[in-house]
């Protein structure tokens, strides 16, 4: 093979490193959105046996956001093989112990079940805010975007903003705030 | 001399089993084990071989289809399209293009690719279908169909 | 019996009983067979594999028509005794005279194809050379010229137009050096019995032809493309190369993938990928000088 061909096929199958902002998004969601991403389904060549998965960096896990009250509401069973072992843990509780953890899970049972999985998810690297150590930050090449844009804090907006936004009506002068 | 009893010791034996024998062995030749070997063992996974090897034929048809629609997916997304939205403009555009085609032009053709998701956008804008919004920028998207509808 | 494959026919017993007892008939393959079959394997594999024997050992065997029907076979018309002679090796010669001497005979002077060998290396070299110079330049069109013309090339040619059975040689099975050199003979012997027309035309068929399916960037591989670039440009009045990084993925892991583009005033000469740097821009160079060299025909018909 020539030495271009060698490169051409080199620079296919390149694995590419991304970044996503894991902050106010919805885990179950974004597991969709990163696991395509961590199989390589988003690439034309994709095949299972191809080996062509990317590396996904997610940065403010600790931000998530779940949807109504999933955060009271889920919980993770674990079972440790011995006798009286099951733990129900809830999903705050799970969140206080390791930020990282319930990002983890939603990325890991959204994938198919087969042996690719555990390799899969060693693609995945998790972090619990923006801290991310310089030398995964310099192979990073994209930036997946994010599925529902981040709010802003009213307190974050300047003064002039909030006086200049539409009002669709005000309360009557003469009303008294509790 | 005449032997009239001898005949009568002639017995009649079957075939040679060594070479229905060896029917089997050929397609056990890749196997581990016993199974390559000993009759009685090879012949139940010989049969067993061949069973899902004409199961399979069906279920490879299927792999490829899906397979190629996989990569199908990939390469819209790429060009920021719905599947199901490309397929439909396609068909109305009267490209019947099947998956395998579809599959091998994203991958080895990506300008012919990008030509054909422009043709399905445009057609999808012009036909209010639910994937495209005039959002996307199709004003430098211009098909011969397109000209004469909006006569 | 050299070529003996037994089959269920070739094995056939003497029936010479003779007392008549009436058997049932079997149509199935005998009891006897296989062992019979396995028996002659084990003997087989025990004594090892049979030695090569030339094909003019073997049986039907008449030289001259091989020799006539090579020219047929062809489609050449070759003088038979030039033809002849080119076939036969000095050392074949000179062994053949010593036996001569010895037995006493006295055998019409045997020619060999000495003189024809560099005769029909010209021939071919310089065809060739010329061939691809129109297409080719100078570089590109020398590295293809060695790699035809060479031994490798030339033997693999020359046996497969049925020139390994053909040759007179001493030694068995015929050496690489030795059908490269009856090749070149055989071209010089054509050239004598015809023109230097019909050798170029036979040189087109048989060694151009190889070139078919392969790229030539394949055979040709300048050692250090980036300076070999820059010469080349200079001599295109382009003095300034600007290589840049456009892209980069992974760069501190051991897949890492670089690209980069070759610039010069603001337009692209080449792109290429690599592992490092370094090599993305040697593989830079190597396309740059592809696209400048894929309009060379175009130029030379402009000119």
């Amino acid at each position: 093979m020539s030495a271009l061909k060698r490169v051409q096929q080199w620079a296919t199958f390149a694995r590419v490193w991304h970044i996503y902002d894991a902050s106010w998004q919805n885990p179950f969601k974004s597991a969709e959105l990163l696991k395509k991403y961590l199989m390589g389904l988003h690439k034309p060549i994709y095949h299972p046996m191809n080996d062509c998965g990317d590396h996904v960096i997610v940065i403010n896990s600790g931000d998530i956001a779940l949807p109504g009250d999933e955060w009271k509401r889920r919980v993770y069973f674990h079972h440790t093989g011995y006798p009286g072992g099951a733990t129900w843990t809830l999903a705050w509780e799970l969140h206080s112990k390791d930020p990282t953890m319930v990002l983890r899970k939603a990325v890991y049972n959204s994938m198919d079940g087969n042996l690719q999985r555990r390799y899969t998810m060693e693609r995945l690297h998790l972090f619990p805010d923006a801290n991310v150590p310089t030398n995964l930050l310099k192979n990073v090449s994209n930036q997946i975007q994010q599925l529902k844009a981040k709010p802003k804090r009213l307190d974050h907006y300047s003064e002039n903003q909030v006086k200049q936004f539409p009002k669709i009506f005000d309360y009557p002068k003469d009303y008294i705030l509790k | 001399m005449v032997f009239t009893t001898a005949i009568n010791f002639v017995r009649a034996r079957g075939p040679d089993e060594f070479w229905r024998k060896r029917k089997i062995f050929k397609l056990s030749a890749h196997f581990v084990g016993r199974k390559r070997n000993c009759y009685s063992i090879a012949i139940r996974y010989v049969h067993r071989a061949l069973a899902y090897a004409t199961k399979g034929r069906k279920l490879r048809k299927i792999d490829m289809a899906n397979l190629w629609e996989t990569r199908v997916r990939a390469g819209c997304e790429q060009h920021n399209i719905n599947y199901d939205t490309f397929r439909e403009g396609l068909v109305r555009s009267d490209i019947l293009l099947n998956r395998k085609t579809l599959a091998d032009l994203s991958c080895w053709e990506p300008y012919t690719f990008k030509s054909l998701t422009d043709i399905a956008k445009r057609r999808a804008l012009d036909d209010g279908l639910a994937g495209i919004s005039s959002d996307n920028k199709l004003d430098g998207i211009i098909t011969k169909g397109c000209l004469n509808r909006n006569k | 019996m050299s070529l003996f494959k037994p089959t269920f026919s070739v094995l056939r017993r003497c029936v010479a009983l003779n007392v008549s007892i009436r058997t049932s008939e079997s149509r199935s393959i005998k009891r006897w067979v296989a062992p019979t079959l396995k028996e002659l394997y084990r003997r087989r594999e025990k004594v090892g594999p049979e030695p090569e024997k030339p094909r003019s050992s073997y049986l039907e065997w008449n030289y001259e028509a091989e020799v006539f029907a090579f020219g047929k076979r062809l489609g050449e018309e070759f003088d038979r005794d030039i033809l002849k002679k080119a076939l036969i090796q000095k050392e074949y010669a000179n062994i053949q005279e010593i036996k001569a001497k010895e037995t006493g005979q006295n055998l019409p002077t045997i020619t060999d194809n000495y003189e024809l060998i560099p005769e029909g290396d010209g021939i071919i070299s310089s065809y060739v050379m010329t061939e691809l110079s129109k297409k080719y330049p100078e570089d590109i069109a020398k590295a293809v010229t060695n790699y035809l013309t060479s031994e490798e090339m030339l033997s693999y040619i020359a046996s497969h137009i049925g020139l390994k059975d053909l040759i007179l040689t001493n030694e068995f099975p015929v050496a690489n050096s030795t059908l490269c050199n009856t090749f070149k003979a055989v071209v010089a012997a054509l050239k004598q019995s015809q023109n230097l027309a019909q050798a170029e035309k036979f040189i087109h068929d048989f060694v151009l032809s190889q070139l078919n399916g392969k790229n030539v960037y394949e055979i040709w591989d300048p050692k250090e493309p980036y300076k070999y670039l820059t010469r080349l440009l200079h001599q295109r009045g382009i003095k300034e190369i600007e290589p840049r990084l456009c892209n980069q993925s992974a760069s501190n892991t051991v897949l890492a993938c670089f690209q980069v583009g070759l610039y010069s005033n603001r337009e692209l000469l080449g792109i290429g990928w690599g592992e490092s740097v370094h090599i993305a821009k040697d593989t830079a160079a190597l396309d740059a000088i592809q696209r400048v060299y894929k309009n060379y025909t175009t130029q030379l018909e402009n000119k």
